[in-house]
């Protein structure tokens, strides 16, 4: 009797234990973005984005700070804050989901489908998108890039500068996770 | 006894260690990536609130070309001038030397003034509360005018011909959209010698507010009060009223003012007309300010 009780609470700590360290984290991924039109291009680059996924179930989470885009433009960098992403209002921007079919003991680089609720500029909007998996030793890395439409997310872009700034913008990403220390 | 209190504790690890795994990854990176205190954004859309300067500065390796215009028509009936009788207008160039330290001068066309002046961010508001809640800007200007004796006789000695303005601008953005700034100003004319026992200090304060009502388009207004006004002539304190639009790299500005000068010392102690909307009283001012980066980073 004595053994199955030790056995139970041991069996709790455990779950609890593996679930922890299934956990893994980056906290400098880097995400930049893209606005190509004839008129001008628009460039941005965060390196400060902290990414979280979970390496037995492929649950995924994403949290950007709107302030730490960086513009070639300090110009740009003042508009993209206070007129288009009213980072005042929504300082982050936040992306909960899943990596789809995901294979927990999978070795090597695969492809795969994520998808997931993203919110930028405080509208929610499920997005899915593909990206690279894989798997270095202790290490995951995701990888890839995914177009949003400006509109989704009620970004108000005035008529007079609508040749300036592209519809959809490209996003690309890079994550590299590692366990999260004890 | 002993065996049942083993069990509870076995739930107990059991729940806890479910509750563990139930906090959702995203939750765990919000609380770990804290929000940091940022310095504050646009608390004014330009350099100049309306008719004075805000406690703005641009970035470094900008440089900014302004073009200043007042229009105003003479209080005469009579007068047969297409749009407007008069015009004054100030042209200005200002580099950024650091994100904090700007030097600008200008060239106005009224009694081919050349003015100068640097502007330096000592505090800049942080969204973060208490580290400073305030933006606090020095700025000390410098004009020399072309002048010459009221009475005709010869131009004025150098020491007569300048003008210097020392102001503390303290602003504040209040909401996303409200911003207030106060600005204690300290004038020193030289012209005032020409007039017996006249003081060459004027002592005044600014009085500014921006409140944004759309993505580019905010409304600006601004007074400056006196408190010793010279004593040979009736002055005003300079009001204005207008309206600021970005266009990207270009700032428009449009207002209804009593003042027609651009320099500091000049609008603040001398102007001459009260506000309203009468020929010789009403001015339509309109600056056109454009910023090139020279510093791509």
């Amino acid at each position: 009797m004595n053994k199955k009780v030790l056995l139970i609470i041991l069996l709790a700590a455990y779950s609890g234990l593996s679930q922890e360290a299934s956990e893994m984290i980056d906290r400098q991924g880097s995400i930049n973005f893209f606005s190509y039109t004839s008129v001008e291009n628009i460039k941005a680059k965060n390196n400060q984005v902290f990414s979280n996924i979970n390496a037995v179930t492929g649950e995924i989470a994403v949290s950007i700070l709107m302030r730490a885009f960086v513009f070639e433009k300090a110009l740009m960098e003042e508009h993209f804050n206070e007129s288009y992403i009213e980072s005042d209002l929504y300082p982050r921007a936040k992306f909960e989901g899943e990596i789809l079919d995901f294979n927990p003991s999978m070795t090597g680089r695969e492809t795969k489908k994520i998808r997931g609720v993203f919110t930028l500029h405080g509208r929610e909007k499920e997005i899915e998108f593909k990206a690279a998996v894989e798997k270095k030793k202790n290490k995951y890395i995701i990888s890839g890039d995914l177009e949003l439409t400006v509109k989704d997310y009620d970004i108000k872009i005035r008529p007079i500068l609508s040749p300036n700034i592209a519809e959809t913008i490209t996003a690309d990403f890079n994550f590299e996770y590692v366990p999260y220390e004890n | 006894m002993k065996i049942n209190q083993l069990y509870i504790l076995g739930v107990f690890a059991l729940i806890f260690g479910g509750m563990q795994g139930q906090e959702s990854l995203l939750s765990k990176l919000e609380k770990e990536q804290e929000i940091p205190s940022y310095e504050v954004l646009e608390t004014f859309k330009g350099t100049y609130l309306s008719i004075g300067h805000s406690v703005e500065t641009q970035k470094k390796g900008i440089l900014e070309v302004s073009s200043m215009n007042r229009f105003w028509n003479k209080p005469i009936e009579t007068s047969q001038s297409f749009v407007a009788d008069k015009w004054n207008a100030r042209v200005g160039l200002s580099y950024a030397f650091t994100d904090r330290f700007t030097f600008g001068a200008g060239y106005g066309t009224g009694y081919k003034s050349v003015d100068a002046y640097a502007k330096y961010r000592l505090f800049i508001q942080q969204n973060n509360g208490r580290k400073s809640p305030l933006s606090v800007t020095l700025l000390q200007t410098a004009v020399h005018r072309d002048k010459s004796k009221y009475d005709g006789g010869g131009p004025l000695d150098f020491s007569e011909k300048i003008a210097f303005t020392t102001q503390v601008l303290i602003a504040r953005k209040i909401t996303p959209n409200f911003s207030l700034q106060i600005a204690p100003t300290y004038i020193y004319r030289g012209e005032e010698s020409l007039i017996p026992n006249e003081s060459l200090n004027r002592y005044a304060v600014g009085f500014g507010g921006r409140y944004r009502i759309g993505g580019h388009v905010s409304v600006v207004s601004e007074y400056y009060y006196v408190f010793n006004e010279v004593d040979f002539m009736e002055t005003y304190g300079p009001f204005s009223l207008g309206v600021n639009w970005e266009l990207s790299d270009l700032l428009l500005q449009f207002k209804l003012t009593n003042a027609r000068h651009f320099t500091e010392d000049k609008f603040i102690a001398k102007t001459a007309n009260n506000f309203n909307t009468r020929d010789g009283n009403f001015h339509f001012g309109f600056h056109a300010t454009y910023v090139i980066h020279f510093k791509k980073r």
